[in-house]
């Protein structure tokens, strides 16, 4: 099994802590791993994209031209990752702000509106674990108890008792993604 | 020697125990190593894409462990003259900068090399030239091989390419920087040292008494017992024939480190009828354009030197009879390419294939160079 992954929106959305958190997840499940960021000057304010890689074999390249998977967390991402992602791959968008909407038919489309759902019910902390949800109710790549082991292993003891959030989070994000076409 | 048996060592003691791999940035690695292997000191100024090195150290705190010092200092040059003074007393001591800043370091990395001091450098490069761009860039490699600094000297090269040999190689560059007295430098580039992947950590080695570093290093300046003569550290000799003299003894030293020291990895080379060659980021994503090549049923292999000084001439070398060509791959306009071509000097096609100022290749970009300038 190998799922190559862009996560890509706003820097603050927490979109490089969820790669981290799958990342986590994946290393649970004894599989390689790498979590490559972008870190140029795009985070301040601008668009943050992270390549998460899991795999049952050695990872060559941390860069890639295509992924299997695209989550896009706002429009200049969906512009720039859409036409990247691989025939039959996975894109998952969240339209809060968009005014361009997907348009390829030879990828599987998912909308999961949870900026909208984490304004209204007061979970915008754990924004980013309702988009991971969403992404493993339509690609189960990693199994939602290995997910909560990575959060221990990565979370410092102090914020443990976090975890039921968290767990709540991806609950929510399986319900509310709904696939377009 | 291929993958050298001392890092298959390090690799196969390694329990895959899950409790010991860690997910960790390749910056963050290194921090972990340097204190792992009893590093008596770091002299750092903050510069991306690098700053993680000093940021773990003064979140490990080693002073209150270990005892090593971690020092913010004012600048690049006041690091590597501080590395100079802690080296010369016999002390395992490093620094770390991305490119702007290990430019400006160069006059006292040529001084540590002809005092013969141990010590590590670590470039995280990023895109140049001046102060250019945050980015990863492979384009040091001239200044890092050939002597950044002035006069005959060479700097033990490594080139990571992975998270693991961030950690594997900080403390191998100090065995052979005590091993050779020379200064050691790990070269590595933004993508290594940003990204995340499994690690496992060295195991911990206490830090040396100062009765156990005057024993190993003789030459350290620790304070004169009555029984010796005075250690005098210098790279000063204004009479010509002494001087040629120092010079001779380090070129003896490094024909000893080319015999001994040459590191590589080989990727799908036994029938290969191109081969790429390929250091750090640019081997990772090479190594993606080999398997696509090969689904494609191009036969290509990877040659990753490990060690960029000193150089895998002879196993380069070697292909030069086997294949119809050869492809570098680097992010430069074309550095370690001179030295492929004059290892096999004419035998073989050498191609290259690079891109520029912080931009990293595509697995198929590579493929399609592969495809365009030699099959």
């Amino acid at each position: 099994m190998k799922e190559e992954i862009i996560i890509a929106g706003f820097g603050g959305q927490g979109v490089l802590s969820m790669g981290k958190i799958l990342a986590y997840s994946g290393l649970m499940q004894g599989q390689e791993v790498s979590w490559m960021p972008s870190y140029g000057p795009e985070q301040r304010g601008g668009t943050a994209n992270v390549t998460v890689i899991l795999s049952d074999e050695r990872i060559s390249s941390p860069v890639l031209n295509s992924y299997d998977t695209a989550i896009v967390l706002n429009q200049p991402s969906l512009d720039k990752f859409e036409s990247k992602v691989k025939p039959g791959g996975t894109l998952i968008f969240d339209s809060n702000g968009f005014h361009r909407f997907p348009t390829r038919t030879d990828i599987n489309i998912y909308q999961i509106d949870a900026i909208e759902y984490a304004y209204a019910n007061d979970t915008t902390k754990t924004f980013n674990m309702i988009i991971l949800g969403g992404l493993l109710k339509v690609r189960p790549i990693v199994l939602i108890e290995n997910v909560l082991k990575g959060l221990k292993k990565s979370l410092p003891e102090r914020h443990h008792h976090l975890i039921p959030m968290n767990e709540k989070a991806i609950q929510t994000g399986m319900e509310l993604i709904k696939k377009l076409n | 020697m291929s993958y050298d048996l001392k890092l298959k060592e390090m690799n196969d003691s390694k329990k895959q125990n899950i409790d010991e791999v860690v997910l960790m940035k390749g910056n963050e690695a290194i921090a972990h190593a340097a204190v792992r292997c009893g590093c008596d000191g770091y002299f750092g100024y903050p510069i991306t894409p690098q700053s993680e090195i000093m940021e773990t150290l003064m979140e490990l705190e080693p002073w209150n462990t270990t005892g090593m010092v971690v020092l913010q200092v004012e600048s690049e040059t006041s690091s590597i003259n501080m590395v100079y003074g802690a080296a010369g007393c016999g002390k395992k001591s490093m620094t770390s900068s991305s490119s702007p800043g290990v430019s400006l370091m160069q006059e006292g990395i040529s001084y540590i090399a002809c005092g013969e001091l141990p010590c590590l450098i670590v470039n995280v490069m990023r895109g140049g030239p001046g102060l250019g761009t945050i980015q990863p860039s492979q384009a040091d490699y001239f200044q890092s091989v050939k002597g950044g600094g002035h006069g005959d000297y060479k700097l033990i090269t490594l080139a990571p390419a992975s998270v693991q040999e961030m950690a594997d190689f900080t403390v191998l560059g100090f065995d052979l920087a005590f091993k050779y007295n020379t200064p050691a430098l790990l070269l590595a580039d933004g993508v290594i040292g940003q990204m995340m992947e499994k690690v496992v950590l060295p195991p911990f080695q206490p830090r040396l008494t100062d009765e156990e570093i005057a024993k190993r290093s003789p030459w350290a300046t620790v304070g004169k017992p009555a029984t010796r003569k005075p250690n005098i550290i210098t790279t000063l000799s204004l009479e010509a024939e002494e001087m040629e003299t120092i010079n001779l003894r380090l070129q003896a030293k490094y024909r000893e480190i080319e015999k001994n020291e040459v590191l590589f990895e080989e990727y799908d080379c036994e029938d290969a009828e191109y081969l790429v060659v390929a250091f750090g980021t640019s081997a990772r994503v090479s190594q993606k354009a080999v398997e696509m090549a090969r689904a494609e049923g191009i036969k290509a292999g990877l040659l990753r030197p490990i060690t960029l000084y000193p150089f895998p001439t002879n196993a380069i070398s070697n292909y030069a009879d086997k294949v119809k060509g050869i492809l570098t791959v680097e992010m430069s306009a074309g550095q370690m390419v001179e030295d492929v071509r004059l290892a096999v000097n004419g035998r073989v096609p050498v191609e290259f294939y690079g891109r520029l100022g912080g931009i990293v290749p595509s697995p198929d970009e590579v493929l399609n160079a592969l495809k365009t300038k030699l099959v």
